[in-house]
This record gives C-alpha cells, sequence and structure tokens, in this order.
C-alpha cells in the first residue's frame, strides 16, 4: 500500500468513527441540547477527516483544493449553525437537562 | 449486484420512508424539514446516476429555496396541522391508483437500467465521443484520452451502428443505420452549426457544435446545453410568471409614512459575523455557477437560485431594510423582466443575424462552436437573473407584515 493510500484510509476511519458517535449520540443522549451536541461533532470534525481523507487520494490539483474549500465552508457554516439551533432554544427557554434536574424537553 | 443499482435501491427506499413520514408527521415544521430531506435524497440519487446537472438544481431549488419559502409561509399560519379525522376518500384514492398505475406503466416504453442497445448510445454518444467531448484535442484543462481509445471502434461496438463516417459533418449514416430500419427515427439535422465551415485555429479542434468547440469539458452538460432552446426559455418565463403572480396577490401599497420593518438580528454576534464573511462568497459561488453553467454542471436556475440565497441570508440577519439599500423594491422588479427580455433578446439577435429563433451558432459566423457559447452565457445569465429576482420577491412578499 502506497502512504498515501494508508493516511487516507486512517483518516477515512477515523471520520466514521465520529460519525457513527453522532449518529449514536443523536439516539442515546437524554435532551436536546447533549443530542445537538454529538451532531454537531459529525458536522464538523466528521466531515473534515472525511474529505481531508478523500484529498489524498485524488489526483487532481483543483479537485484537493475544492475538497479542502468545501472542508474549510463546512467547518464555519457547520458549527454556526448548531450554534443558531442551540440559542433559538435557549431563548425559547429550553432547560437543559441534568441529574438533579431532568426536566426540561425529554 | 450492480453496486450502483444497490445503492440506489437503498436511497429510494429512503425516500419512500421520508415521503411517507412527510405526510404522517402533524407538526409543519418537521414536515418542511423532511421535504428538504427528500429533495437531498433526490440529489443523492441523481448524483449516482451521473447527472450532476440534475443534482445540483435538486439540491439549491429542492433542498435550499424552497425550504426558507416553506417555513416564510408557516410564519403566516398556524405550526401544528389540525387532526382529521382518518377515513378512507375512495375517490381520491382511485384517482391516485390509476395515475400511479399509468406512470409506471408508460416506464415499460423505456430502456432497461444500463440497457446498451438505448437509443442514446447510438444516436448521440457515439458522435460525442466521435468528437472526444471530455477528452483531449489540445485545448487547455482538458485530460487525456484513455489509453487505445478509438473512436471508431467505441461506435462501432456490439456491431448494432457500423460504417459512421469520420467526418461529423456527414450525416447521411442515420438514415441508412440500424435504427432506421428498426423504425427508430433519427432526426437529419439541417441548417445546424454541424453542416457549418469550423475553422481549425490554435487550440480549436475542427468538431461541430456540441461541446463547442472543444469548450465543454462534460458530455452531459454539452448534451443539455445544446438544447437550451424553446423549453428553458419557456421554464424561465414561467417562473417570471410566477413572480408576477405573486405581486398582483400579495403586495399592498404601502401607507404614508409607514418603516420598513423586519428586526435585524443586533445581539446574535457570531451569526452577523459569519453572514458577513460568507455573504460575498455566496454571490461570488452564485455567479460562477451561472458562468460555468455552458461549460460544466451548474446553470441559470441553479446559480440564480444560490444569489437569492445570499440575499435572502443577508436579509434575515440584517433586517429587509438593510436589503432594500442594497437592492430597492423597484430594481428587483425591473430585474425580473429583464432576464426574460435577454433571453428572447439573444435569440431574436439570432434572428436577425439570418439564422433561426435561439440559433446560438449565428452569433460568431466565423466559429459557430464560439457563438454557441457565447449564446449560452449569455441565455444562462438571462436565466440566473429572473429566478434570483423572482426568488427574492416571494421571499420579501412572504416575510412582510400581513395587514391584520
Amino acid at each position: 500500500m502506497l502512504w498515501n493510500e494508508i493516511v487516507t484510509t486512517v483518516l477515512l476511519g477515523l471520520g466514521c468513527v465520529v460519525s457513527l458517535t453522532g449518529a449514536l449520540g443523536l439516539l442515546r443522549m437524554p435532551d436536546f441540547y447533549t443530542r445537538l451536541h454529538t451532531a454537531g461533532k459529525t458536522d464538523s470534525l466528521g466531515q473534515f477527516l472525511i474529505l481531508l481523507g478523500l484529498v489524498f487520494v485524488t489526483p487532481d490539483l483543483l479537485t484537493q483544493i475544492k475538497l479542502v474549500g468545501v472542508a474549510m465552508i463546512l467547518m464555519i457554516a457547520a458549527p454556526t449553525a448548531t450554534h443558531a439551533i442551540t440559542k433559538a432554544a435557549h431563548l425559547n427557554d429550553l432547560r437543559p437537562w441534568t441529574k438533579r434536574d431532568p426536566g426540561g424537553e425529554p | 449486484m450492480n453496486a450502483v443499482v444497490l445503492i440506489d435501491t437503498l436511497l429510494l427506499i429512503l425516500v419512500t420512508i421520508t415521503a411517507v413520514a412527510i405526510i404522517e408527521v402533524r407538526n409543519l415544521y418537521a414536515s418542511v424539514m423532511l421535504t428538504s430531506v427528500y429533495s437531498l435524497l433526490m440529489a443523492l440519487v441523481w448524483v449516482n446516476m451521473h447527472s450532476m446537472d440534475v443534482a445540483f438544481t435538486e439540491a439549491a431549488v429542492g433542498g435550499g429555496i424552497s425550504t426558507i419559502l416553506l417555513i416564510g409561509t408557516l410564519v403566516h399560519t398556524a405550526r401544528e396541522e389540525r387532526p382529521i379525522k382518518a377515513r378512507v376518500h375512495w375517490k381520491a384514492l382511485l384517482v391516485t391508483a390509476v395515475t400511479g398505475a399509468a406512470l409506471i406503466y408508460g416506464t415499460f416504453d423505456m430502456p432497461r437500467f444500463g440497457d446498451p442497445h438505448a437509443p442514446i448510445h447510438h444516436f448521440r454518444v457515439p458522435e460525442m465521443m466521435a468528437q472526444t467531448v471530455g477528452f483531449a484535442n489540445g485545448t487547455k484543462g482538458k485530460q487525456a484520452p484513455p489509453e487505445g481509445f478509438d473512436a471508431r471502434e467505441y461506435r462501432s461496438f456490439n456491431g448494432r451502428v457500423a460504417d459512421i463516417p469520420d467526418d461529423p459533418t456527414d450525416t447521411a449514416w442515420r438514415e441508412t443505420s440500424v435504427l432506421a430500419q428498426d423504425g427508430i427515427i433519427v432526426p437529419k439535422v439541417i441548417g445546424h452549426a454541424a453542416h457549418a465551415p469550423v475553422h481549425d485555429d490554435a487550440g480549436h479542434h475542427p468538431h461541430p457544435a456540441d461541446d463547442f468547440n472543444g469548450h465543454v469539458p462534460n458530455s452531459v452538460t454539452s448534451l443539455l446545453a445544446a438544447y437550451r432552446g424553446y423549453d428553458t426559455m419557456f421554464e424561465t418565463t414561467v417562473i417570471f410568471t410566477a413572480g408576477i403572480s405573486l405581486i398582483m396577490l400579495l403586495r399592498r401599497p404601502r401607507r404614508q409614512g409607514e418603516a420598513q420593518v423586519g428586526a435585524p438580528m443586533v445581539d446574535q454576534a457570531v451569526l452577523r459575523v459569519v453572514t458577513k464573511m460568507s455573504v460575498p462568497f455566496i454571490l461570488l459561488f452564485g455567479l460562477y455557477v451561472i458562468t460555468h453553467g455552458e461549460l460544466g454542471p451548474g446553470g441559470g436556475f441553479q446559480g440564480g437560485v444560490v444569489i437569492a440565497c445570499g440575499f435572502i441570508l443577508y436579509a434575515l440577519i440584517f433586517g429587509r431594510a438593510a436589503l432594500y439599500r442594497v437592492l430597492p423594491p423597484p430594481v428587483i422588479d425591473v430585474l425580473t423582466g429583464l432576464g426574460v427580455l435577454l433571453y428572447s433578446g439573444t435569440g431574436a439577435a439570432c434572428l436577425l443575424l439570418g439564422g433561426q429563433f435561439l440559433d446560438y451558432s449565428m452569433l460568431n459566423r466565423l466559429s459557430p462552436g464560439d457563438g454557441e457559447s457565447l449564446g449560452m452565457t449569455l441565455v444562462e445569465y438571462g436565466v440566473g437573473i429572473t429566478v434570483s429576482m423572482v426568488m427574492l420577491n416571494i421571499f420579501n412578499q412572504l416575510a412582510e407584515e400581513q395587514p391584520t
């Protein structure tokens, strides 16, 4: 195996693990904020690792630049979207879940 | 099992589940988000079938702007659908079932999925491969043809269509081909740029118009672009008409001294900074998509929608008053019509130059391919201007405070 294929495999594997934890968290976490916390990682870190992994096996320089560009844009846009959703929930008086106070939204 | 078919099947199952969920969900916001998901899944299906143009449109229009506009509509209506008594409406069910059955019956006439005997593989594709659309011919930015590629061999694969002359302007083979014997009518193109003399100057391969003198690196786009004619013009006109109708329905005269509302999000620092940062890039990307529309996936519809989204984002964060300072409503109205005028004007210019309506090759007599390229670009801009301004107008009308 060439070195770039090894790098790609490792990065894609990591990206898949992060995405999988995001999906798992979405099902397992107790309330809105924690669920969004895990889902947000899929959008930012997961996509970044996967796109970066693809850069190393793409032969075309222009496509490599485009992949990095997409990763950067998502790196800015996805956390902003998560922030906006969280803030909207907060402004609507959604209480976060705590061990002592499991109220809020189920 | 073929990987493409496998992925398609999985995606289409998801699409069906989403469609059922859209009907079942009572919360209308959730329903709108599910329509967005539906469009994204369909876009993935198109990507899987390598039709990037359609995928791009589906993602931009279905997943992007219609979600925004539907949410804008929800502001004026209720959030929850009223529960209805569950009973079967037999007449509606019958009509739906018959329509669905008729549509499925219609697909029986289509070639099987991936059928090598489909007409497209005998008529257009061999021609395009013979013209080496997407392959090298010395034009900058093109890849070399695959090792051992032989256009003649490709054209005569499985022996159905042999004897296609190397000269692309010679179309006599179409009448004598196996397809014609099978009763499939292959139209003879008369007066098309393919018959015009093509100059073999620097960097230009002597082909007919289908790849615009070697400009188009993507054969699907080349095919789509070659058909940008009346249908696209009337699509643009339909959008224009929709915009005009909406203005007539929703716009009301502004009362004296009435301030333009639309609260800017002054206390949302993160959103303001990110918006300020990204709006220029969104607009630039929209222009790129429109300009690149004749060369690759993209075009006026997608680019126009992207530009509209950029302006809508700006209006959401900084308030509609700020948007109206950049683009006053009269300017939006004028631009809406200007796009359609640009499209039909390009067609009229071809007419005046001695060709047929929308025969872009007339725009450059010496090099018809370049003329087509120029015509396509003008037309894409016409579409882009109209689409973006109509979308912006719809958003503005929806966001307007309704009289109570």
